[in-house]
Formats: structure tokens, C-alpha cells, sequence
């Protein structure tokens, strides 16, 4: 809240209560202090609710004989009624004597300090932190005549039990995934780094939402800088809402123009543990499993979690495979057009005249029934992904028989594309990071275009275009082809090669503190006694 | 910045709409010629063959029809002053735009290759950026380019590619013909110390009958193509034929040869073994003697005994020695019959000369003036080959009536 | 200038592109017959001692571009009239490569499509990578380094494999005595392409550690040397001297007789990949030169606006320039080899290296702490 607000509060209290009436939502009554009589108390918890059915207000009187009365408020499905039942009602009206016993001292205090059995207590002495606390699941206690109210934490109630993953499935690795629970998530990580070091700052963002967003880092792994500047962003966010952690990424991104995404998301925590221990920060958003990983670099995407639990050779071939695939999902369309257009002397003769028998009784230059396909094929993609799962095959049906079959059987596609539609859609599903599958996409159709009015040249020229802006990219001041371009030597054993683990020494040198990079004790390669082979013999141990 | 992008963009996908697509040509569009033949007609004009692919009847398995419904090539000719003016004329009769890339054959008729010569017509080849330099390039022997182009070939349908394929194996296994491109062709053109020699293609059976269907759809067909000469050029002009054991040994020289086989008299019976070469190895060497050129040919030849038709006793390594000189003095004659052919008509066609420009460079000065006139055939040339027999096949012996 | 830091490597990776950049494309040094190899490796020699010159000069401002020490060295009025040369020289020959280029591609493979268009289309992607500045040229340099040495690679093993190696073309050494070999030297390979490396004086201060410079740049060169020298003697031993003078393009023809196993054949695109790739970085280099120069010398607050109209400028003047190939390459053999050339890249720099060592030498006299401030300077 702005300061200024607090200096002259008296002033604006009077002129301002016949017009709160009318907006219950104005800000400026929240900084108000808490009125001393319960009956008010209630009464403009109501009216700032709105007389909502989940705020469930207990009232219990306290001490009768000098008619001291309290209330218990809290919203009904975020908190555990368990707690508040056992821990706070029962225990009010258990120890209602505590304060006939000691009158002298202040109930609110008793209250506080006997009688509230629960971990997180809070004393409000204005509106807006009562609001907050009551909206994100605690129980706030008043107490008659006291202007101040206790919040004690009970959060909880329905959430999603811990589930494997949808996105980034492994075969090998943990099963657990993130929940939408924020608390939740942060404890997974918690779990894997278990070091005081893993700092978690939270705030909340959302004028309207007041959502939790989490900042999590390595203190001392972690570079201050990149922390600092993911701070500074996420404070400098004014926005009534963030449903998603997609809503943080757009705002504070740093470069919008351009279809490749400069943050990674996931919902694993693996993942999120990983990148932490290599210097990164992560922004968890409460009411997402979807974390977000920052500084990124593009290499990132072609990168999959199971790379580091299995072995470095078959991690290195499937990331080989994975760049082949993207560049495949990107141009494969556009060099069929650019091949059969433009460059038919690159095509052997044989398959020449294949390609150009099928191609006889199409009704359509090359470029149109690429674009015929590819259209068609984005929309079955669609449908299916929105489609109910009941009707998921169905469709998949229908788009099989359409494109593959009829539309060859008709003349009006050639077998050629097909086989070229269908490659470029399975390299597009194969690609392990769907923000960057979903660029591709995108980037495919201009490569189309290019490829139908200028050939390879214009591919080439596409493929410089494409190079040079995401050698431009920055991602907090990481650019985002590290450690390719510009080359880190020491950052290429975890690129497009991964090299086995006892070699990969140290940290990226671009995102980690630069003081401490190494992560692991000299001499890690694995040293077996060797026991068989070319191995020098000695007798007495054989007689033995 | 926002706004430069804008403007760049803008102007991009005005580039982009506005330019059309100048170079486009699409596949429907194309006429694939397979092959090119050139012909000299009774005026002194060109007469030029293109034998353009019919795709849907060639790629078959497409659609339940499969490849039979028509003929596999079409073959267009015209006849014009120039090379390019005779490929245009053409394009009144085609249906599509003339598309040279796939053209991987050249044939050129003999009365063309005699009386004109492949220098001037290879220009227009060169420069085209669409025309291929590995396009193979042969002589119809004794017969017209069209005609050779017309005849309808089994197994390989299109019959450019049989007649490339025909050239490639016969050279692997044979080594009598060998495939020169325009590049080999041109290279020898413009190379003083050498001439061009060029395989020739010959029509058997009628030239009529072999433009039809049925030609295809008889086992035995009526009319074939075949390799059968080397055609020896001098200054870029047909001269002369080199068939059989001359056309080998030139082959040899040449260094062309890879599997062949040789046959050899043994105890006065006439071509009673058979020895089938593997590895060869041709060096020719020149070296000035007293101020007179002086080349050493050496052939190394590894192989084994592919058939013996009368006993002789193959686990001794004596008689084996014995052969191996038998196969050294048969190579021998052909490289010696080959060079004196070659004398004779007075052209270099092995290269000895371009062989003295890189050893010899100053000698060569001299040497260079009339070469293939004067110097090469006063040449002196010693043959030196090497044979090896390496083994003897799955039996030791012949099998002997008991 | 702007703001910007390039380590050593990307130096080392944009003079290898800028070098390699056209030389590889055309039939350099083939005035030099079979000889031409070594007609590039000599003229490497003298491109590496010109570099050393442009370099000696660097460090006696360390913090200043070619065209901010010209002032210094040779007083205001004059060294703006040479800046302004120096900025039309670089646009020029930006102009001429960026002309080469348009000339190649229609040659071979866009017959149809107008000169404009396709220099259109390339100085758009040059702008927008101007724009970005050095570092992403850098950058991007170090990606296309990798795959044009990929591409090289492969070429070489499949020319290898496809047997067109005839090494005997390359002989006789010497045919015309070294006298031919030095004119073409001293004519042609001294300046295109390794003299063009000043342009670079106009890229030194933004390099991070500048005692790396040396090593960056003689390996540049030296790896160019060689790689063209490799490409022409291999254009040679495969086309044989004929053909090869005789081409427009060399290497063209050399990858279009590659025929492996009747799939791997017309590999066009190679050629066409590495020709786009090539030229990119040396328009590029060239114009990023002339636009910083121009910068500085009218002390425009933002190049990146000055950036659109000059490129515009050098695309007419790449049409311009012109009226078919063959002028165009008699111009570039006439003019710019004989005049141009000895004068920007040999003569001028040479004598700055003088006064700069007269001043500075006389300033040592006057007081030992200049000499020391300049070195502090120069670590710094």
C-alpha cells in the first residue's frame, strides 16, 4: 500500500464512509483500523463478502460473565475444518474459565497465547491483512472490543492428490508431479534439495487474485544478479489477475516478439530441482502445476530429464536425433515445395519420375497442396486436442481416411506429400518441448512461403533470418544460444552432446555463480578393480 | 526499433507477393528429356532428338494401372543452324517446358562426329546451367543419333538409362567400353598432349521395328542397342573405330579397365584357360632418352583362374608362374596392338603427350608442335605388365573324362 | 559505436567467414594457371603482415576504430576526407559482393528472377542482422561456421569417395616461372581477400581481451589460406586447368561432377548453402564497417536508423554498378585490384603506421609517462 495513505487516514476515514457503501471493492477502506465491537466487526465482514454462503462466521461467547464474545470466521473449502473444529472452536469453548481466572489481562492475548492451538498466528490491526489472510484460507478470531483480529493458518481442504506428470513423461525417473496447490509444490522441491540454502520468496501479484507467486532459488548457486532482476520484474507486475504461471512469462519476458518461448515450463519437480542446482531460478504461481525456469537457453528444449539418468552416449544420440527432428518439423514441407518447384535437378532421376508420375493428375501446384495438408492436418490436430477423448478417435479415423486414403484415391494429393505431411507430424509431435513443437509449427508455414516463391534460396535465407534472431534473444541477459553461440567451451559437455557425468564438472558458467561452479569432488570416474582381462597376474593370489 | 521491424516485415511480404515466382517450374509443367541426340542432315543443318519421359507410364504400381499403357519415352525431333535454336524449334512440338537436368545421355551420329566434329557442339552444353557435365556422352556407330534414340529397350524402360547402365557394367566387367561424360570429354578436347575417345552405340535389327511397343513385349526382341566400338577422335573428329582386343588394350592403357577376362593358350591349346582380373593397376611413364621421348607403360594385374577346359596342375606353383607369363605376354600384345592402332591413325588417345607436359614441362615446348603427327608416332613405348595369380576358384584341378 | 563485447573466437570466426566469403565462390588467383594455390598461400603471406599493420596500428589507440585514429593521426580536415573515403570504399565493395553474389545465383540457378530481387532479398536479411548489432553477427557466425565446415567436409569426403582426384593436373609446378606467381600475388591475392581484412580495424576496440587479436586473427587468415588454397587446388586437380579457368564458378563445377552411387549427385545446393552463407558475412562485415564509420564521422546518435537507407544505397549501387558480368568483373580487376585496393589496403595504412610511430616517438621523447599512460591503456 502506498505510504501516503497512512498519514492521512483519520482525515479520508470520515469523508469516505457514506461512499464505501457503494463500492464495496475501494481499497482505501481496507487500510481502515478494526472496529472495536464485534457486532461491526461481523457486519462489515458481511458486507465486504457480500454475504457469501462459504464465509462461515462461529460466533461463541467467551467469557459470560463479563459478556466477552468472540467470533470464528473462515471460508468454507480452503481451510481444513478440521483444524479450525478441533484446534480453535473446541478449544475456545473448552477454555472459557482461563479467562475468569485472570481477568486483568487482555482476552485477545489469552486467546493468542493459551488457548489457539495452532502453528502460524498473526495479529491484524487493519482490514486489508484480515481480508488477505481469511481469502487464502485462514481462520480469523475476533474478539469483542478488541480493534485487532488473529489469524491463525489453516489452510486446506480439496485438492488434487499427487499425480505422475501428463506432459514430460519419463520411463525412468520420479513419478510425482506438481499439483495445483502451490505449498505443495514447493514442498516436492523442498523434499529433493533438503538444504537451508533453497530460498523461497513469495508474494502476491494480482490486484484482484492475490495469487501466491514463489520464487525459488540456490542461495549461493544462483547468480544475485539474475535473482535481482527476476525480483525486480516480478514486483514490477501490475495486473488484476495471474490464473497462470503463462500470465508471469508474457509480462515478463524479454523479448515478445518472437514465437520461441524464453522461459521453460514444466510440472516436474525433478526438473525444477535440476535446473536449480545449476544456478537457475524458478517462479512456481500458485493455482498451476506449471513452474517456470529462467534464465533459458534454447539447447534447453532439446533436452529431456531422463538425458541425465541414462547414460551419456544414448543421451547424446537422442539429442542429435531431437535437433534433426526440429530441423525436419521446420523445413521438410518447404523443401519438398522448394525440390519439386524449383530445384527438380537435385531430385534423382528415378525418384524424379515417381515423384512426377504421382503428381500427373494433381489438380494443384505443389505449394497450394502442401498447404492443402498441412492446413488439414493442424485442424485434425485441433480437433483432437480438443476435442472430448470419446470422440478423439473418431476423428483420428476420419482424418486417416481423408488424407490418407480418399484424397490420394481422388487425385487431388499426391502420395508424396502425404508421406511428407505425416513425417513433418510425427518430427512435430517428437519434439520433447511443445512450446518449441508449437513455434515450428508456426515457423513451417513461413518457411512454405518462402520455399514456394524463391526455393532453397529463400530457405536458406529463412534459415539466416531464423539464426540470427534467436542468436539475438536474451533470457535475463543469458543469450539464448548458449553455450553454442557464443561458444563456452566449458558449457558444451551439457549441450547438444551430453558427456558422461563424471565429466561434467562444473555448472553452466553463464547462469551459476561464478564463485561456485564446481558440483562435484575430483577424480569421479568410476574406478572398478579390475579383476579380468589384460590385467598384470599375480601368483601368490592365484595359489590362494 | 518497433517500427523498423514493421517496416521490414512490410517489405519482405511485399517482396515476397509482388516478385512472383520468376524460376518457378512446376513438375506437371516439365518435359524430363532422358536423353539428347544430335544429327547431321543432307542441308549441313542439326537435327536434334530429345527423348522425353512419360512419367505415369514409367513409374509404375501407381493407382492398380501399373507402367504398360503407353510407351515409357516420347522422342521429339527438329532441325535447325545452332544447337540452342534447334532445342527451341523443338518447343513447337512439345507439349511442356524442355527440361535438361535429367539429361544424362548424349548421343551424337556419326556423320556428325566425322564430319564436323563434338568441339563446336559442346559449347552450348557447357554453358547452360541446367545441361550436366556427367551427362554420358556416345557416337550411334554407323547409325543415326534419332534413330538409336527411337528403339524401345526392355528391363530398363527408359532407354537412356539402359544404354548408361549398359556402359557402366560393360566397363566393370569388360573394360572394352568405358563411359567418358561431357567433362572427360571436354577435358580431352582442350588438352593438347591427348585426344578424345568416345564409345559407340550401334542399332541391330530394324530401326522400325524398334520403335514400337511390341519391340518391348517380345523376350527376344526384334531390335537391340548395344556397345560396339570405341570411337577414336583427332582433333575433336571422328577417324576410326577400335573394336575387340584393340579397344581393350586402349582400355588398359587408359586405366579403365577393372574386371575382365583374359584368355590364354596353355600347351598349345588355343584360349584353354581363363584368367579374371581383379585388381589393375596402369602407370605410364614418360621419360626423355638422348632428347627422344620414351614412354614405359607398367601394368600390374592381380586376378584369379576362372576356368581351365584341360587339366593342368594348379596346386603347383610353377605351372601357376608359368601362366602368369602366358597372361603377361597376351597383355602385352594388346597394349602393343592398341598402340600401334593408335599410331597408325595418328592420335594420341592415351595421354602420352599430356604425360610429357607435366614431367617435361620445357621438353614439351618443343615436343608440342605437331605431337600427334610427328612425335607420337615416331613414340617409342615399352610395356612392362605384371600379373599375379592370386587363386584358383573352388576347384584345383579340371575334371578329366576317366 | 555500440555497445558490445566479442570474444577472440568470433573475431577469429568472422575473418574466416569474411575471408572465405567470395574467395571460395570465384576463380581466384587462376591468372597464376596451376600454380593459383600457391599464388594464395604467398598472398596469405602478405595478407598476415598487412594484418599485422592494421593490428599495430590498434594498439596505439587501442580504444579507437580505423576511422577515429585516420583523424588523429593525420590531423581534422584531412583524416574526415579519408574517413569519408574509407566509408565509400567499404560501401563499395560491400556493393560489389552483394553484385557478385546476384550474378552467381542467376547464373546457375534463378535465370529468370530480375538482379533486384534477389540482392533485394539478401540485403533485407543483412539490415535486420546490422541492426542487431556485431554481437549477433558474431553469433550467428559462430553457428554457420560450424555448418559451412560441415558442409566442407562432407564435400571434400564425397569428391574423395566419387574418385574425381587427378593430382597429376596440378603438375607441372612452375610452368611459367615465379614470376607469374608473384604479379598475381602482388596484383590480385595480396588484397582479395586477405587485404580485406581492414576491415576489422573497424571491429578491434569491441573485443574483449584485446592481446587475443593477434592469435584470432593470423589463424583466421591462416586457416583461410589454406582452406582456399585447398578449394582451388582441388578445383584443378578435378576440373583440370581448362575447365577450371574457364568457369565462371570453379567450385561449382566441381561439386556438380560429384556422382556417388546414383543418389548422391547434383549437390547444388552445397555450393548454393555455402555461397549464401559466405557472401552474408561479407556484405555484412563490409556495410556494419561503413555504417559505424559513417556514425562516427557525422556523429548520428542512433545507427541503427542509419542502418535502412544505406542499405538501400548499397543495393542500387550493387545493380548500378554494372551492366553485365563481364564488366563488372573488368571493373573489379581494373579499378578496384589496381587502384582501390594498393591505395585502402596497403599504401594509406602503411603510412599512418609511420606518423603513428613518428608522434609516438616523439611524444616518448618529451615524457617517459606518456609511453606509460599509452600502455596503461592499453591493458586497460
Amino acid at each position: 500500500m502506498p505510504s501516503f495513505f497512512k498519514l492521512s487516514q483519520r482525515k479520508k476515514l470520515r469523508s469516505k464512509v457514506k461512499k464505501q457503501k457503494e463500492d464495496p471493492m475501494k481499497v482505501d477502506e481496507l487500510t481502515e483500523p478494526i472496529y472495536p465491537l464485534l457486532e461491526d466487526q461481523l457486519s462489515f465482514i458481511k458486507r465486504k463478502t457480500g454475504n457469501s454462503a462459504d464465509v462461515v462466521v462461529r460466533k461463541a461467547s467467551f467469557d459470560e460473565k463479563l459478556g466477552i464474545k468472540t467470533a470464528v470466521v473462515y471460508v468454507e473449502g480452503i481451510s481444513n475444518s478440521q483444524s479450525i473444529n478441533e484446534f480453535l472452536i473446541q478449544s475456545i469453548i473448552m477454555n472459557r474459565e482461563l479467562h475468569r481466572k485472570s481477568p486483568e489481562k487482555d482476552p485477545f492475548d489469552i486467546l493468542k497465547e493459551e488457548i489457539v492451538a495452532l502453528g502460524d498466528v498473526k495479529i491484524h490491526l487493519d482490514w486489508d491483512g484480515v481480508f488477505q489472510s481469511l481469502m487464502s484460507g485462514e481462520t480469523i478470531v475476533l474478539v469483542d472490543g478488541c480493534s485487532k483480529a488473529l489469524s491463525a493458518s489453516t489452510r486446506g481442504g480439496e485438492q488434487r492428490s499427487i499425480e505422475e506428470p501428463g506432459s514430460q513423461v519419463t520411463v525412468r525417473g520420479p513419478r510425482d508431479g506438481f499439483t495445483e496447490s502451490i505449498g505443495t509444490n514447493i514442498s516436492l522441491v523442498r523434499r529433493r534439495i533438503q538444504n537451508p540454502n533453497l530460498w523461497v520468496e513469495t508474494m502476491k501479484i494480482g490486484t484482484v487474485t492475490k495469487t501466491d507467486v514463489s520464487l525459488v532459488y540456490i542461495k549461493g548457486i544462483a547468480k544475485e544478479d539474475i535473482v535481482n532482476e527476476v525480483r525486480s520484474r516480478l514486483k514490477r507486475i501490475e495486473i488484476d489477475s495471474i490464473l497462470e504461471s503463462g500470465y508471469i512469462e508474457q509480462l515478463i519476458e524479454d523479448e515478445s516478439f518472437t514465437t520461441f518461448p524464453t522461459f521453460y515450463y514444466t510440472e516436474r519437480p525433478d526438473i525444477v530441482a535440476g535446473n536449480l542446482l545449476e544456478g537457475r531460478v524458478s517462479i512456481m504461481v500458485n493455482g498451476t502445476p506449471f513452474a517456470l525456469i529462467a534464465p533459458t537457453v534454447f539447447i534447453q528444449f532439446f533436452q529431456s530429464v531422463e538425458d541425465y539418468y541414462s547414460r551419456a552416449y544414448l543421451a547424446t544420440s537422442l539429442r542429435f536425433l531431437r535437433i534433426l527432428i526440429f530441423f525436419i518439423s521446420i523445413i521438410a514441407p518447404a523443401s519438398y515445395i522448394a525440390g519439386t518447384t524449383f530445384h527438380q535437378e537435385m531430385i534423382p532421376t528415378q525418384l524424379l519420375i515417381a515423384i512426377a508420375a504421382q503428381r500427373e493428375t494433381v489438380p494443384f501446384p505443389a505449394f497450394v497442396e502442401a498447404l492443402i495438408m498441412e492446413v488439414a492436418f493442424e485442424i485434425l490436430r485441433e480437433a483432437g486436442v480438443r476435442m472430448p477423448r470419446a470422440v478423439g478417435s473418431a476423428i483420428s479415423i476420419v482424418g486417416a481416411l481423408v488424407i490418407g486414403q480418399a484424397a490420394v484415391q481422388a487425385g487431388i494429393v499426391s502420395p508424396a506429400m502425404v508421406i511428407i505431411v505425416a513425417i513433418t507430424a510425427i518430427a512435430n509431435f517428437a519434439t520433447p518441448s511443445f512450446a518449441v513443437a508449437i513455434s515450428a509449427r508456426i515457423i513451417r508455414f513461413l518457411f512454405m512461403v518462402v520455399a514456394a516463391t524463391f526455393g532453397f534460396y529463400g530457405i536458406i535465407l529463412g534459415i539466416l533470418v531464423l539464426a540470427i534472431h534467436l542468436t539475438s534473444l536474451r533470457s535475463f541477459g543469458v543469450p539464448y544460444f548458449a553455450p553454442l553461440a557464443p561458444l563456452v567451451p566449458s558449457g558444451l559437455g551439457d549441450s547438444v552432446v551430453r558427456t558422461p557425468m563424471w565429466a561434467l564438472k562444473k555448472r553452466p558458467s553463464l547462469i551459476a555463480n561464478k564463485q561456485n561452479q564446481t558440483r562435484m569432488g575430483k577424480n569421479q570416474h568410476p574406478r572398478p578393480n579390475k579383476s579380468r582381462g589384460m590385467v598384470p597376474r599375480h601368483p601368490q593370489e592365484d595359489q590362494e | 526499433m518497433k517500427r523498423n521491424y514493421l517496416i521490414l516485415t512490410l517489405h519482405l511480404i511485399l517482396c515476397v507477393l509482388l516478385s512472383g515466382c520468376w524460376s518457378k517450374k512446376e513438375l506437371t509443367d516439365l518435359a524430363i528429356i532422358s536423353a539428347m541426340g544430335l544429327d547431321l542432315n543432307d542441308k549441313g543443318e542439326y537435327v536434334s532428338t530429345l527423348q522425353v519421359i512419360n512419367p505415369s507410364n514409367v513409374a509404375g504400381g501407381l493407382q492398380g494401372g501399373g507402367g504398360s499403357k503407353g510407351p515409357p519415352v516420347t522422342v521429339y525431333t527438329a532441325t535447325g543452324s545452332n544447337i540452342i535454336e534447334v532445342n527451341q524449334v523443338a518447343s513447337t512440338k512439345l507439349p511442356r517446358r524442355r527440361y535438361y537436368a535429367h539429361t544424362n545421355l548424349l548421343v551424337i551420329g556419326e556423320e556428325l562426329a566425322r564430319k564436323e566434329g563434338i568441339d563446336n557442339i559442346l559449347d552450348a552444353f557447357e554453358r547452360n546451367p541446367e545441361f550436366r557435365m556427367t551427362a554420358v556422352i556416345i557416337i550411334a556407330q554407323g547409325a543415326k543419333a534419332s534413330d538409336l534414340l527411337k528403339v524401345m529397350t526392355p528391363v530398363d524402360k527408359i532407354p537412356a538409362n539402359k544404354i548408361i547402365k549398359n556402359l557402366k557394367f560393360t566397363e566393370e566387367q569388360w573394360g572394352e567400353f568405358f563411359t567418358i561424360n561431357l567433362q572427360n570429354a571436354i577435358k580431352d578436347l582442350t588438352t593438347t598432349g591427348k585426344s578424345t575417345v568416345i564409345t559407340g552405340f550401334s542399332v541391330s535389327g530394324s530401326p522400325e521395328q524398334g520403335k514400337k511397343l511390341e519391340n518391348i513385349q517380345d523376350s527376344d526382341p526384334e531390335t537391340t542397342i548395344g556397345a560396339t566400338g570405341l570411337g577414336i577422335f583427332k582433333e575433336g573428329k571422328l577417324i576410326n573405330w577400335f573394336e575387340g582386343k584393340t579397344a581393350r588394350g586402349t582400355g588398359w592403357i587408359l586405366h579403365k579397365v577393372k574386371n575382365t577376362g583374359i584368355s590364354f593358350s596353355w600347351m598349345d591349346k588355343e584360349d584353354a584357360v581363363v584368367y579374371q582380373i581383379i585388381r589393375e593397376q596402369t602407370n605410364s611413364i614418360p621419360k626423355i632418352k638422348k632428347g627422344k621421348p620414351h614412354i614405359t607403360i607398367e601394368v600390374k594385374a592381380e586376378g584369379n583362374i576362372m576356368e581351365l577346359r584341360m587339366p593342368a596342375d594348379l596346386m603347383d606353383p610353377l605351372v601357376l608362374l608359368k601362366m602368369e607369363k602366358e597372361i603377361e605376354k597376351t597383355i602385352k600384345d594388346e597394349l602393343l596392338l592398341a598402340v600401334e592402332e593408335a599410331k597408325k591413325n595418328k592420335t594420341d588417345i592415351f595421354g602420352f603427350g599430356e604425360a610429357f607436359h607435366q614431367s617435361y614441362p620445357k621438353d614439351w615446348e618443343k615436343l608440342k608442335e605437331g605431337w600427334h603427327d610427328v612425335h607420337f608416332p615416331e613414340l617409342a613405348v615399352d610395356v612392362k605388365v605384371d600379373a599375379y595369380i592370386r587363386r584358383t576358384g573352388l576347384r584345383n584341378n579340371a575334371n578329366e573324362l576317366q | 559505436m555500440e555497445k558490445a563485447k566479442i570474444g577472440a573466437y568470433q573475431l577469429f570466426v568472422l575473418i574466416l567467414l569474411f575471408e572465405l566469403g567470395s574467395a571460395v565462390l570465384v576463380p581466384i588467383a587462376i591468372e597464376a594457371k596451376r600454380d593459383a594455390w600457391l599464388a594464395i598461400l604467398l598472398g596469405m603471406v602478405g595478407g598476415i603482415l598487412l594484418f599485422f599493420v592494421y593490428y599495430r596500428l590498434y594498439r596505439f589507440y587501442p580504444k579507437l576504430v580505423l576511422t577515429e585514429y585516420i583523424e588523429k593521426l593525420v590531423g581534422k580536415i584531412l583524416g574526415k576526407i579519408l574517413s569519408f573515403c574509407y566509408i565509400l570504399f567499404f560501401a563499395y565493395s560491400a556493393a560489389r559482393v552483394l553484385r557478385d553474389f546476384g550474378e552467381m545465383l542467376l547464373t546457375y540457378a534463378y535465370v529468370n528472377t530480375p538482379l533486384f530481387i534477389v540482392n533485394t532479398l539478401l540485403i533485407l536479411v543483412i539490415i535486420y542482422a546490422i541492426q542487431k548489432g556485431i554481437e549477433v553477427l558474431a553469433r550467428t557466425g559462430e553457428l554457420f561456421f560450424i555448418l559451412l565446415y560441415l558442409l566442407a567436409i562432407t564435400g571434400f569426403l564425397l569428391l574423395i569417395f566419387s574418385g574425381l582426384f587427378d593430382l597429376k593436373q596440378l603438375k607441372p609446378f612452375l610452368e611459367d616461372g615465379w614470376g607469374l606467381v608473384l604479379k598475381v600475388v602482388a596484383s590480385q591475392t595480396l588484397y582479395v581477400p586477405f587485404g580485406e581484412a581492414i576491415v576489422f580495424a573497424m571491429i578491434f576496440p569491441y573485443l574483449k581481451d584485446s592481446k587475443k587479436i593477434k592469435i584470432a586473427g593470423v589463424c583466421g587468415i591462416l586457416l583461410s589460406g589454406i582452406n582456399l588454397a585447398l578449394v582451388m587446388a582441388i578445383n584443378i586437380s578435378v576440373l583440370g586447368i581448362d575447365l577450371a579457368s574457364r568457369s565462371q564458378f570453379p567450385l561449382l563445377s566441381t561439386v556438380q561432377s560429384i556422382q556417388i552411387a546414383e543418389f548422391l549427385e547434383r549437390l547444388d545446393v552445397f555450393f548454393m548453402v555455402s555461397m549464401v552463407i559466405g557472401i552474408f558475412f561479407k556484405v555484412s562485415l563490409y556495410f556494419y564497417a561503413a555504417v559505424s564509420a559513417t556514425t562516427i564521422l557525422f556523429k548520428i546518435k542512433e545507427p541503427s536508423k542509419l542502418v535502412y537507407p544505406m542499405g538501400l544505397a548499397i543495393l542500387f549501387m550493387s545493380i548500378t554498378i554494372a551492366n553485365s558480368y563481364s564488366e563488372h568483373i573488368k571493373e573489379g580487376l581494373i579499378v578496384t585490384t589496381r587502384f582501390l585496393h594498393p591505395f585502402f589496403l596497403v599504401v594509406i595504412p602503411v603510412i599512418l603506421l609511420g606518423i603513428a610511430y613518428f608522434k609516438n616517438w616523439g611524444r616518448k621523447r618529451k615524457s617517459q609517462n606518456g609511453a606509460k599512460n599509452a600502455s596503461m591503456s592499453q591493458k586497460g
